[in-house]
């Protein structure tokens, strides 16, 4: 079930949010649950008893791992505890994407095993492993099933993260208090969450599927794709994000923050610091740190950076376009560790313009379906095209260069902190703050009644990261 | 401090409201099962069996379900497409434009292979019907973006480039006539694709003149009592006002006899029976489309027979809709009119209802159909 849908919003968050209302105290958890089962349940049938065993043996394990803690069973326990969370993630997600390479490296024929990716193993893994691991370095264990599968399942992050800590939450699954601000902060972010992804990411949307519609290939194209796209997948990605921060508040919840404008950053480091966070922290936390982190030699903590690249190109996807990607960015920040960084600082416009172009190729690769197509796009961007050099515009390019035009603009402006810092401003005025006070009601109604009409009448609306 | 706390009071009793509020009314509003305004069938909901939420298509049923059936569901589409067009300055809304208050849709690029495909298909019918007895033409008509997608700065195909490829690919056993230079946007409805038969009475005249017949006579233009919002209306979401239908009558149309082919039966003798129909079919004009009321639509087989011309001359008219407005005036001048839709019938049995021989046969279509010519059969 989309969170921007008739469905969620008018069935199922209506009848949730009532039911969590009138739920007592000590239901409250089990009523989240069943919910968020349901909720799972509606979009896949078939896989849910697969998340509902990995809870279980994440359950299991961390209070095994609890128990042997001070014992040298500690670091097997724990170790078996994340080999069958990640061999639930390698089957489903990786087992075709390995017998492909391996029947085009050997030239055999092993069938596929066509398996269907579960929606949101990628998450839910990642936080049982990083619950099982928390307990062994001293964290407490839930000794409550209900509660633990309230946390690893809670539905306004279970499909898409934000990749929510145990340690972040622990605390507020047994003693949260619901507040006045609170709920309207989560009501404010889920509309404005909603907003990002209905009214700016589904229309980017469309325009990166009439690219690939497009039987006028151009210069001016490639680039406007390139553009959308970086932009879609931001607006997409944080929306959901948002909408989930804002859910969780609602429900007495403060989930990590997940995006942090990262357009606006003066280098792939601190772009990594400011898009997925939670992902980011997530591999620093478990993989890169334990690896060594920076307290080892120089070698051996690029070695690091790239086992760290690789695997975060692996989670986004079962395809050599992914790893390239993750890759990518391994050299990208590898230069900068070594070189680049001190010369990005002497240049706030310069260093800019470097990560807009350099996170824009990224995207190119990520999006396409793989690394022929990636290619192809990349190629397009100096005018390469498929049968010879490109012409530098075409009709159709034009046409929807003017068509989105106001779209992309509110793009950018919208992927920059100066909306907030507006709005921040009008609240500290006296005067504006009356006014501010007034127009927020207003514009939040105006803006839910525009987004539901925009689903009504059906238009584009996958989110794209359903698919890791 | 106590304004915040009256204004996160507000918000949260706002979104509550209208969560709980528009839950009931999709629960309790009564559930059309057809849009008018669209022209479809709303998604129904599939009967809550294990099997249908096992395989998913409950879910998927309820998604569909859900969103054509939400309450004001036409008024919130016309709310999306003011936003769209209005705020977000988009240049069209799922596909389809209003400029100069003429909606239209996108149709964009030119499909050479569809162009191919149309071609092969008239040459099809030629190669196992016709022979060199038959006198062959064909004419396409432009649809209206030719008239106001470039004009207004919307994408346009480049419409001479189409009949000069539809002239190249037919010339082999048909000759091309043009009308295109009769057409211009005033001769097209506001809110449907096709064109307004009593503005149409040239391109009448033209065709016959090229099959060497006379031109239509004096008309009388009628007017049908019935607000006319056309495809374009639904799909557009766009306020637009409701247009009149007008269609034309004369003695030599009124002794016309028209049979409805897609009801053929067969005698005693074998010999072929078609139930009569009318020529503009009031009921149909007061139907979901009201532009079926001329020869009743989007029929595979219909047959006119004009008793005052008695030269047994006889047209065979393969057509789309745009069709049905002109082929009435084009019965003034023969003894028989066939209309034929190869969108709905197999051309192969074509020999079973019409004896082609020494017939002139037209093939009349519209860019739409040419341009996506996988509906041709």
């Amino acid at each position: 079930m989309l969170f921007s849908s008739i469905p969620f919003l008018y069935y199922f968050l209506a009848i949730t949010i009532l039911l969590y209302i009138i739920s007592p105290k000590k239901l409250k958890n089990s009523t989240l649950l069943l919910c968020s089962l349901f909720f799972y349940y509606w979009g896949e049938r078939t896989y849910t008893i697969i998340m509902v065993v990995s809870i279980l043996f994440g359950y299991v394990f961390g209070l095994l791992i609890e128990r042997y803690r001070e014992t040298k069973a500690k670091a097997p326990l724990t170790a078996v505890s994340v080999a069958i969370s990640l061999s639930f993630l390698l089957y489903f997600k990786y087992a075709d994407f390995f017998i492909e390479n391996f029947n085009a490296v050997t030239g055999l024929s092993v069938p596929l095993l066509n398996v269907v990716l579960p929606i949101g193993i990628s998450f839910y893994t990642f936080q049982i492993i990083s619950y099982t691991i928390d307990v062994s370095r001293g964290e407490r264990a839930q000794k409550n099933p209900i509660n633990l599968g309230a946390y690893i399942t809670m539905f306004p992050q279970l499909i898409a993260g934000p990749i929510v800590r145990y340690s972040d939450i622990d605390r507020e699954l047994t003693t949260r208090t619901h507040t006045l601000d609170d709920t309207a902060a989560g009501i404010r972010r889920f509309v404005f969450g909603l907003g990002k992804k209905i009214l700016i990411a589904n229309q980017l949307g469309e325009l990166v599927s009439a690219f690939r519609a497009a039987s006028e290939p151009s210069v001016l194209w490639h680039w406007l794709y390139a553009i959308a796209f970086c932009l879609h997948i931001y607006f997409d990605f944080s929306g959901y994000s948002d909408m989930a921060i804002g859910l969780g508040r609602i429900f007495g919840f403060h989930f990590i923050e997940n995006f942090n404008y990262p357009y606006i950053s003066a280098s792939i480091t601190e772009f990594w610091r400011r898009w997925h966070i939670s992902l980011g922290s997530w591999f620093r936390d478990y993989v890169y740190i334990p690896l060594g982190g920076n307290r080892c030699g120089k070698a051996r903590q690029l070695f690091n950076i790239a086992v760290v690249w690789f695997l975060t190109g692996m989670w986004h996807g079962a395809a050599w376009n992914f790893i390239v990607w993750g890759l990518y960015f391994a050299v990208l920040l590898t230069i900068e560790k070594l070189w680049l960084l001190k010369y990005l600082k002497k240049s706030k416009v310069l260093s800019r313009i470097y990560v807009l172009l350099f996170v824009l190729i990224s995207f190119v690769i990520f999006n396409a379906s793989g690394m022929a197509e990636a290619g192809s796009d990349l190629l397009g961007l100096v005018g390469v095209g498929k049968s010879g050099m490109l012409p530098l515009v075409s009709a159709e390019a034009i046409y929807n260069l003017k068509s989105f035009a106001v779209v992309i603009i509110l793009g950018i402006i919208g992927s920059t902190p100066l909306p907030k810092r507006l709005a921040e401003k009008f609240e500290k005025g006296e005067k504006t703050r009356v006014i501010s006070n007034i127009a927020e009601p207003i514009v939040l109604v105006a803006l839910f009644a525009t987004m539901t009409a925009y689903l009504v009448d059906g238009s584009f609306n996958p989110f794209l990261y359903f698919r890791f | 401090m106590k304004s915040n706390k009256i204004k996160n009071i507000v918000v949260c009793s706002l979104f509550g409201a209208i969560l709980l509020v528009m839950f009931a009314l999709c629960i309790l509003m009564p559930k059309p099962e057809y849009s008018e305004s669209e022209r479809r069938k709303l998604a129904e909901l599939l009967p809550l069996t294990y099997e249908n939420v096992e395989s998913g298509r409950w879910m998927t049923s309820f998604d569909s379900y859900s969103t054509d059936n939400f309450p004001f569901r036409d008024e919130f589409r016309t709310l999306k497409a003011i936003v769209s067009t209005g705020v977000f300055s988009r240049l069209d809304n799922n596909k389809i434009y209003v400029a100069d208050g003429y909606a239209a849709a996108i149709e964009y690029p030119m499909r050479d292979e569809n162009l191919v495909r149309a071609a092969e298909r008239f040459r099809n019918v030629y190669n196992t019907f016709l022979s060199e007895s038959n006198n062959v033409y064909v004419s396409i008509i432009p649809d209206k973006g030719a008239f106001l997608a470039k004009e207004n700065g919307r994408l346009s195909m480049d419409y001479d480039a189409f009949e000069a490829r539809m002239r190249e690919l037919t010339s082999d056993f048909s000759e091309y006539v043009e009308i295109s230079d009769l057409l211009s946007l005033e001769d097209y409805y506001k809110t449907d694709t096709h064109w307004r038969q009593e503005q149409i009475t040239d391109v009448a005249d033209r065709l016959l003149s090229a099959m060497g017949k006379s031109p239509t006579g004096e008309h009388k233009t009628n007017e049908l009592d019935y607000g006319f919002h056309g495809v374009y209306y639904g799909q557009s979401a766009m306020p637009l006002p409701a247009e009149t239908i007008y269609y034309l009558t004369n003695d030599a149309l009124d002794g016309c006899r028209v049979c409805n082919g897609d009801k053929v039966s067969f005698g005693a003798n074998g010999e072929l029976m078609m139930p009569e129909m009318p020529m503009y079919d009031m009921e149909l004009g007061h139907g979901k489309d009201p532009y079926e009321m001329y020869l009743g639509g989007s029929l595979s087989l219909v047959t006119v027979e004009n008793p005052a011309v008695t030269d047994g001359s006889h047209l065979v008219l393969f057509r789309d809709s745009f069709g049905s407005a002109i082929a009435p005036l084009l019965c003034e001048s023969y003894s028989k009119v066939t209309l034929v839709d190869i969108r709905y019938i197999q051309p192969m049995m074509l020999g079973r209802f019409i004896d082609f021989d020494g017939a002139d046969v037209m093939f009349l279509y519209s860019t739409l159909v040419v341009n996506n010519s996988e509906t041709l059969k």
